[in-house]
């Protein structure tokens, strides 16, 4: 599961350079079988190949089948049976629903709280010194190294909510009484972004600083031509540049952001009383955690109102900021 | 995963060997033309002993039987994975589930039909009826050994009693007792006095078998395939008090509230938490997995009051459907000879206890008879001069839990309903301002419209 | 999902350049993070302000323990618990050593959890993937950006559609495609095909590739053509050895991410003899002592850790990119 869905790059593929028709392409005017195997038809379809049957299989396929399967009641041992919209009705009564869509929000704006503005601002300061760039570009970047498994598993323990945790421990060195972490409802979703922020901070600001590279200095001349102080340029030089990555970044935060499973899995399994239990968690419940069989049709439904709902939210976001981002 | 898991391991008496094997694969036969039988054995993580005492297990067993190449498999029963597995087609030959999902899965033609092979090994007539039909469909048809069976206990840290003041030979016999002593071993040792399961399904098989000894039933078979909720009780309601009191007025609970059937033993076996609730059978698991002091275990029964039982619970040995002639015949010899032999049987008996404890696992964990009351109490005496475990300080549950009413676990949507009812306790624990009764009513309706599917 | 991307993403080699360039990037961001030539905001005489100067230094002050905390600090503990009793790291968190070193835990981990066979896996893991998408992102770059046979522009567009796809969408019909696959009949499950597989059908691979290969200069393809040369010699010879770069960035992207998947070989890899070690951690977590537990995920750090301070640029100019292909 690693699939990439980075619109941008999609639609830029499309406006291919014109380049004059090749030998092959005069060749194919006139199409008989003979002129077909003699154009390279055969060698074509030998490079095709192996692209065309692994995602006919997993990925065009299993696309269709999310949506065949989303009306269908399946559990693997009788025959589907189709059941119109009953997958997404049950779906939309589930109590849990709601639980979820409000904990993933409040999971993605508490990370674009912490997780936006401070790569950003370490990227600036970062990019302004003069020595040690690669030093602290390669200690942010380290936790983006560490396997994200270990990553939580890790931060579990520093988590252990005792008055000797190592958080804790922290804590008590500045006068902060032991927090419980995990083991509230109240301070369990900040220590899921905490952790979340940590191991993602250095990914962006890697990429803010090769974008802050390019912003052309003669803006900074020119500002400073017009007496700007080194905060004004950073507000309206720096930031305006940077706001095309800025723009895609937040946008492809949001829409991982709403699509978090693995810290809630490992680090509470939704808990305590849900208050972890998020979008991707539910469908994964659906569909893989009654021993008994999954709700797999349910589990379509769900992934499918999501992607739509994603569909939708992007390309609002690309119309709203067409304006501002383009110029 | 509660229940289930904690039999799967715990059961095992050190070998669990439910036999897992490929279900599919299965009857082909291995290069030198043995037939290869692949089986269940214990769950991830078990320590090397556990895997020396299989190994001479399955050689004495294919010196028997020459033909027979038998394989094992990690297998541990857990919600997620099993449901993959059966789906995938990659279970074992041999496999153990737990009594919460075997009906369904029989009723799903899930299990293979082993009836005749039960009549033809001539101990059909010895099992406890009561767990009998725990594998029996409605036209008498068996589809399964049930192979083990365990009541709740209270366990406690006999350490940590000592160092709070408390008499380790005298543990607690009341619930207000277990409160009193819990606060006592907080205060004095600074450890978790008293601690339960939350999570995976564990918090609601807890939750039912303290809400059980209380009186509760939190469920109703309505005798015609339909079921209703009765979570929402007294005893329940009284049991999430008891437990929020325990960790907001008294503070005697630590500090982790996430625990699982492995967390919770991982913390008792460290001696961070001073006594909790689990099956009688998990003493193997805590010295085998994770190192628990054998000094340091107490077993007691659970307190029962205003007419509660006891829950217990157990698992059965089973088969995929699809499993040729061949393979089937192979798999039931296998079942007989490393599950029920050594129940019926006293060279059996004998020779299971000794490698166990040769390997040094442990033999005499209390559990419940699968087999008559007779024959178990028979077999307890082959096997005396091995019994490696502590049994005097599990004495306040072999003594005792002979008189207390067993019950088993309720059948409609049991991990389902389990899994609702891990919130309860882990809004309890996690929230001081908890609405019981709100939360009640709602989980009670919750679990009716699963059983209304 | 679907928006307007606000501008090429990727400035391509236009035409006939006469080396294909990094995904053109230009000359000053190839050189990028310790860049000292050209300005950022501050002007040389911003620099040389006694306040701007003494703020610098707090920069410097705040950047170099911030970074050394959060990013070096979390694994420094990690190695020192590694070699602690565990009732000592649980006790007191941060003292070193008060009764000893144990450097048990190390061999035990190795030997007990046996991380040695899960990191094996793993590899087994990430050395399939990268393979598979090599080679599917190159044949099927090779036959859409070079080949074209008439059928080219649909399969882009197929291709580029699935991009749109939340890899949630297919995570329940692609599990049950790999239960029960089409023609072999025979279950994936428990195969390392049932990550490899899924994995090449990855189309951000193949648009990088296939962007690339439009940029090479057609001229010395005809050439080669005209001396004789088969569709697949000038595959071999010719495309692929003027494509080291993207090549080495789409392994990059490739390992990284077979590295840290985890729901998906959780799902496909129940049995733990096959399991990487992502899935194999939390799944021995309960039933293993913390010191030895912090020693696994200790070790497990360590190999990553290496590799990326080994190849420290590769690594950052790989997340550097992803900056270019994003923004």
């Amino acid at each position: 599961m690693t699939m990439t869905t980075d619109p941008e790059v999609a639609e830029a593929a499309d406006d291919r350079p014109p380049t004059p028709p090749t030998v092959a392409e005069r060749r194919r005017r006139r199409r008989t079988p003979m002129s077909w195997l003699r154009g390279g038809g055969l060698s074509n379809l030998a490079f095709v190949a192996p692209m065309l049957i692994v995602f006919a299989v997993f990925s065009w396929g299993p696309i269709v089948r999310a949506i065949v399967m989303s009306f269908q009641k399946t559990n693997l041992v009788a025959p589907p049976v189709w059941v119109g919209l009953d997958n997404f009705a049950r779906v939309l009564a589930d109590p849990n629903l709601g639980t979820a869509v409000l904990n993933t929000l409040y999971f993605a704006v508490l990370a674009l709280l912490f997780g936006f503005p401070l790569p950003i601002l370490l990227a600036v300061l970062m990019s302004e010194v003069r020595r040690g760039k690669g030093l602290y570009s390669a200690l942010a970047y380290l936790p983006v190294v560490v396997p994200p498994v270990v990553a939580v598993l890790l931060w579990k323990v520093f988590y252990n909510a005792s008055p000797d945790g190592v958080f804790n421990t922290i804590l008590g060195w500045v006068g902060i009484p032991p927090q419980p972490w995990l083991q509230s409802s109240a301070t369990v979703m900040p220590s899921l972004v905490l952790e979340a922020t940590w191991a993602a901070a250095g990914g962006a600001i890697i990429i803010y600083l090769a974008a802050l590279i390019s912003v052309p200095p003669e803006l900074y001349d020119a500002a400073e031509v017009d007496g700007a102080g080194i905060w004004r340029k950073i507000w309206h030089v720096t930031l305006p540049q940077l706001r095309g990555v800025l723009f895609i970044m937040l946008i492809l935060q949001v829409i991982a952001t709403s699509q978090v499973f693995l810290e809630p899995f490992l680090f509470t399994g939704g808990g305590p009383n849900n208050a972890t239990l998020t979008i991707l968690l539910l469908i994964y419940r659906y569909a893989f955690q009654n021993s008994l069989g999954g709700a797999y049709g349910e589990a379509t439904a769900l992934s499918l109102m999501l992607a739509i709902f994603l569909a939708l939210l992007s390309w609002a976001y690309f119309k709203l900021t067409e304006r501002w981002s383009t110029n | 995963m509660k229940s289930s898991r904690r039999i799967a391991i715990a059961g095992i008496t050190a070998l669990a060997v439910a036999g897992a094997l490929a279900g599919c694969t299965s009857g082909s036969g291995s290069e030198d033309g043995r037939l290869e039988l692949r089986v269940a054995t214990f769950p991830p993580g078990a320590d090397q002993a556990a895997y020396d005492a299989f190994a001479e297990q399955e050689s004495q067993f294919e010196e028997a039987n020459p033909d027979i190449d038998i394989v094992g498999v990690e297998y541990e029963w857990t919600a997620p994975t099993f449901a993959a597995q059966i789906a995938g087609g990659s279970l074992p030959d041999v496999f153990t589930v737990p009594f919460t999902d075997s009906k369904t899965l029989l009723q799903n033609g899930q299990l293979m039909d082993v009836t005749d092979e039960i009549d033809e090994l001539g101990y059909a007539d010895k099992f406890n009826p009561i767990i009998l039909d725990e594998v029996t469909d409605s036209d008498g048809r068996v589809y399964g050994f049930p192979r083990q069976a365990y009541a709740n206990g209270l366990h406690y840290n006999r350490a940590l009693f000592e160092e709070a003041g408390l008499d380790p030979d005298s543990p607690p016999t009341t619930w207000d007792e277990v409160r009193a002593a819990a606060k006592q071993i907080s205060e004095q040792t600074g450890k978790a006095g008293y601690a339960t399961m939350a999570t995976g399904n564990t918090g609601g098989w807890q939750l039912s078998t303290q809400a059980d000894s209380r009186g509760a039933s939190l469920q109703t078979d309505d005798g015609d395939g339909t079921y209703t909720s009765t979570i929402d009780n007294d005893a329940t309601k009284a049991t999430l008090q008891f437990l929020h009191d325990l960790r907001w007025e008294d503070d005697s609970m630590g500090s982790t509230f996430d625990l699982d059937w492995g967390s919770i033993n991982q913390e008792f076996a460290a001696g961070n938490v001073g006594m909790y609730t689990s099956g009688s059978d998990v003493y193997t698991a805590l010295v085998r997995d994770f190192g628990l002091q054998p000094d340091d275990y107490g077993l007691t029964v659970i307190p029962t009051e205003n007419g509660g039982g006891v829950l217990g619970g157990g698992d059965i040995a089973v088969m995929p459907p699809n499993l040729d002639d061949a393979t089937k015949a192979a798999a039931v010899k296998w079942i007989d000879w490393y599950y029920m032999q050594k129940l019926l049987d006293e060279d059996a008996a004998v020779a299971d206890a000794k490698a166990l404890s040769d390997a040094g696992q442990a033999v005499g964990t209390p559990v419940l008879p699968v087999l008559d009351q007779a024959t178990y109490e028979e077999s307890l005496t082959w096997i005396e001069p091995y019994v490696n475990v502590p049994l005097d300080q599990m004495a306040g549950f072999t003594e005792g839990i002979f008189e207390q009413t067993p019950i088993g676990e309720f059948k409609g949507q049991t991990q389902p309903i389990y899994a609702l009812m891990d919130n309860l306790v882990q809004a309890v624990l996690t929230d001081e301002n908890a609405d019981i009764d709100a939360l009640l009513a709602q989980v009670d309706a919750d679990a009716q419209a699963l059983l209304d599917q | 999902m679907t928006g307007a991307p606000a501008e090429p993403l990727l400035d391509r080699p236009h035409g006939a350049a006469p080396r294909p360039r990094l995904l053109g990037l230009r000359r000053r961001e190839r050189d990028s993070l310790d860049d000292l030539g050209d300005r950022g905001v501050m002007s040389v005489f911003d620099r040389r302000r006694r306040s701007v100067r003494a703020s610098m230094t707090g920069v410097h002050v705040f950047l170099f323990a911030g970074l050394v905390v959060a990013g070096l600090g979390p694994l420094l503990w990690l190695a020192k618990a590694a070699v602690t009793p565990t009732q000592d790291t649980l006790s007191t968190p941060f003292a070193l050593w008060p009764n000893g070193i144990d450097w048990e835990n190390l061999s035990t981990a190795w030997n007990d959890i046996h991380i040695d066979q899960y990191f094996l896996n793993t590899i087994w893991v990430a050395a399939g993937s990268w393979f598979f998408q090599l080679l599917i992102a190159t044949t099927a770059g090779y036959a859409l950006s070079v080949l074209r046979p008439r059928y080219a522009p649909i399969l882009n567009a197929l291709v580029l559609a699935t991009l749109f796809i939340p890899a949630v969408v297919l995570l329940v019909p692609l599990y049950l495609t790999i239960l029960n696959p089409p023609v072999i009949g025979t279950s994936l499950l428990n195969t390392y095909w049932a990550v490899w597989l899924p994995a090449a059908a990855n189309a951000f691979n193949i648009l990088l590739v296939k962007r690339f290969f439009d940029g090479l200069p057609r001229e010395v393809f005809e050439a080669a053509k005209t001396d004789g040369a088969g569709p697949f010699r000038v595959f071999w010879s010719i495309v692929l050895p003027m494509s080291k770069p993207i090549l080495g960035v789409v392994s990059v992207f490739a390992v990284i991410a077979a590295w840290k998947d985890f729901l998906w070989p959780l799902l496909v890899l129940p049995d733990p003899a096959v399991q990487p070690l992502s899935v194999r951690l939390p799944a021995v977590q309960s039933q293993t002592e913390l010191d030895v537990f912090l020693a696994a995920l200790a070790i497990s750090t360590l190999i990553p850790v290496v590799l990326f301070l080994l190849f420290q640029r590769l690594f950052l100019r790989g997340a550097g990119l992803g900056g270019a292909v994003k923004g």
